[in-house]
């Protein structure tokens, strides 16, 4: 970690509306992720969690404030801008996987670098590293429904990392795994982080989950209650 | 093409689906070549550019009004006029009335000078024995191979319009360029006269050839005025016309076409946008997901219109595969009652045309249901399961 942050929230605010009736779900957001930092996301179901995720991947947009994320503050992209800065700087993660059902694992995870210039050769190595990482090489020419959850969740895993971006956003990684499964991807999560230094936030209501993290965030109500360092 | 792979791997997400909607494009888009390809092939036969010198002339009144034949002597006199021939659609059946094709008392020493682009190939000697031979016929070729008849062969005809049983001798039997004009079979005039007492002297039509093409407007003006205020008076026009105006005794037959055309490319646009938006609403995540990753809305749209047009052209080729066995079998079953169905075929205008057709198709299908998907909230999207 070398302290600088990647992540720069200021006064982020975000409200949805049903008709006329605003909702706000995150009011006043400062926070500060560092690079290689680790950090779980938690709260109560409502108070913003997702939603503060969403916003740091550049997937939604705040209503108010300030975000700088891998140095771009995300308020002044347009939408294919973004989509473009997706694609080079964040991997996701998902709770059920979402990966192609009519695409063999090494198809899902060569999807992100068919946005990329790389040629095919370049690709399948790529691919192949990153199917190497999650210990799934034996598995690249099955189709999803051919595999069990935990391994759906290792492709997603390696589709998050193929690209070698800055920042993983994993939203309930582990929230459809059994536990043996789910302690895996958490290992394999930390390893990331520890190893190739990505910068995680996750999404967790699971407290072994987030032990994983070197940084806890709790949230109530749409606003930061507190950030705990994990000591282990 | 490097995205080739994820289109053709969607395509056949749901193989019965994809199938069946193919199925039915392919069969729409049958229809619609067939029924443009009736439509061509009517609008070509009262548009034969062989006939752009030749006049008919009737009754003013009603083509089933008889004109004197002394009216001939007077056209024949015109400078401009090459040929003149008295002819009478004769509508005789061969044993069976599906033995159906046209037949006529004509004068028989002008047939080949009138119909001189469809009688294009005779032996001299055989055609004079028809002129000696007032039993005599002449016949194109297609129609005696298909009765199998051979000079000297004796055939019987019933007329439906008029009183008389003709026995006739085929005598001479003629080669076209086209195998449709091959299927007439001409007469002796003067058998219809002498067997006939109120045809005596009378005729249904001239069929006039006149030198220049140029002429012809002169000409019909002409013979129109110069009979105006006979018993009898006349209405020329050119063949072509003549012919349109037998057509349209089946009624506008271009509207009713066109119409079950445009209902048929309507019901194919339903059909194919329902496929298309099912397809995409039940990937709302998966597009999300692609969104999420990177893929750019372009991107996206490219996808998904890539998959739809797929799916038409797919079904219009197959379509056009279908129209033309299907033409094939009009042209060997229908074309044996209706002779200008002999050279049907779905020509290359039909082809692109229909091409064009599901071209369209495919991308007005496709490009709401695609489009309404980017534009959807990602985070929507990927809440949707």
């Amino acid at each position: 970690m070398n302290g600088e942050p990647i992540i720069r929230l200021r006064g982020v605010a975000k409200s949805y509306y049903r008709e006329a009736l605003e909702i706000p779900v995150l009011q006043g957001i400062d926070l500060d992720i560092p690079a290689g930092g680790y950090y779980a996301l938690m709260g109560p179901s409502g108070s913003g969690k997702t939603t503060l995720l969403n916003l740091i991947a550049g997937i939604d947009r705040p209503t108010g404030g300030e975000l700088e994320v891998c140095g771009f503050a995300l308020n002044g992209l347009d939408d294919d801008e973004l989509a473009g800065w997706r694609s080079a700087y964040v991997g996701f993660i998902f709770q059920n996987y979402n990966l192609v059902p009519v695409l063999t694992a090494f198809e899902n995870v060569e999807l992100p670098l068919l946005l990329t210039p790389m040629g095919r050769r370049e690709r399948r190595e790529k691919v192949e590293e990153a199917m190497e990482r999650v210990n799934l090489m034996d598995r690249m020419e099955n189709y999803p429904r051919q595999l069990s959850g935990g391994q759906e969740q290792r492709v997603a895993v390696a589709r998050a990392i193929v690209s070698n971006p800055e920042l993983l956003v994993a939203d309930e990684p582990t929230g459809a795994l059994d536990s043996k499964n789910a302690e895996e991807i958490m290992a394999l999560l930390e390893g990331l982080n520890r190893e190739l230094g990505k910068t995680i936030v996750m999404v967790t209501h699971d407290p072994k989950a987030a032990h994983h993290a070197k940084h806890q965030i709790h949230l109530e109500k749409g606003v930061l209650d507190r950030t705990i360092e994990v000591n282990r | 093409m490097r995205f080739l792979h994820l289109i053709l791997r969607s395509f056949f997400r749901s193989k019965r689906r994809t199938v069946l909607t193919i199925l039915s494009i392919t069969v729409s888009v049958a229809l619609v070549a067939i029924l443009q390809s009736v439509l061509a092939t009517l609008d070509g036969f009262a548009n034969n550019p062989e006939a752009s010198n030749r006049i008919v002339v009737r009754h003013k009144v009603s083509i089933t009004n008889m004109l004197p034949v002394r009216y001939e002597d007077w056209i024949r006199q015109q400078p401009e006029v090459e040929a003149v021939m008295g002819l009478q659609w004769f509508q005789g059946v061969y044993i069976d009335r599906r033995n159906f094709f046209p037949n006529f008392a004509s004068e028989a020493e002008y047939v080949t000078a009138i119909f001189k682009e469809e009688i294009v190939d005779y032996s001299d000697t055989q055609y004079r024995d028809f002129l000696r031979d007032r039993n005599g016929c002449i016949v194109g070729r297609a129609l005696a191979d298909k009765f199998g008849w051979k000079v000297g062969d004796v055939i019987s005809l019933q007329s439906e319009i008029f009183p008389l049983t003709v026995r006739l001798t085929v005598r001479c039997i003629f080669k076209s360029k086209r195998a449709s004009d091959e299927m007439g079979l001409h007469f002796h005039f003067k058998l219809l006269e002498e067997g006939v007492f109120y045809m005596k002297g009378r005729t249904g039509n001239f069929f006039v050839r006149v030198r220049h093409p140029e002429d012809v407007p002169k000409i019909i003006e002409r013979i129109d005025r110069h009979f105006r205020d006979a018993v009898e008076p006349t209405l020329s026009e050119t063949e072509n016309a003549f012919q349109l105006e037998f057509l349209k005794m089946m009624g506008n037959y271009t509207a009713i076409i066109q119409m079950i055309t445009g209902a048929v490319l309507v019901a194919i646009l339903i059909v194919t946008a329902n496929t298309m938006a099912m397809a995409i609403r039940e990937r709302t995540t998966e597009i999300a997901v692609f969104r999420a990753m990177g893929f750019r809305t372009g991107q996206i749209l490219f996808l998904l219109m890539g998959e739809g047009i797929l799916l038409s052209v797919l079904g219009g080729g197959f379509g056009l595969g279908l129209a033309w066995i299907m033409a094939g079998a009009i042209r060997n079953v229908a074309g044996t009652f209706l002779p200008y169905l002999q050279n049907f075929s779905i020509d290359l205008g039909t082809m692109a045309l229909c091409f064009q057709a599901t071209l369209g198709v495919g991308i007005l299908s496709t490009f709401i249901p695609a489009y309404r998907a980017t534009r959807r909230p990602i985070v929507d999207g990927l809440r949707s399961l």
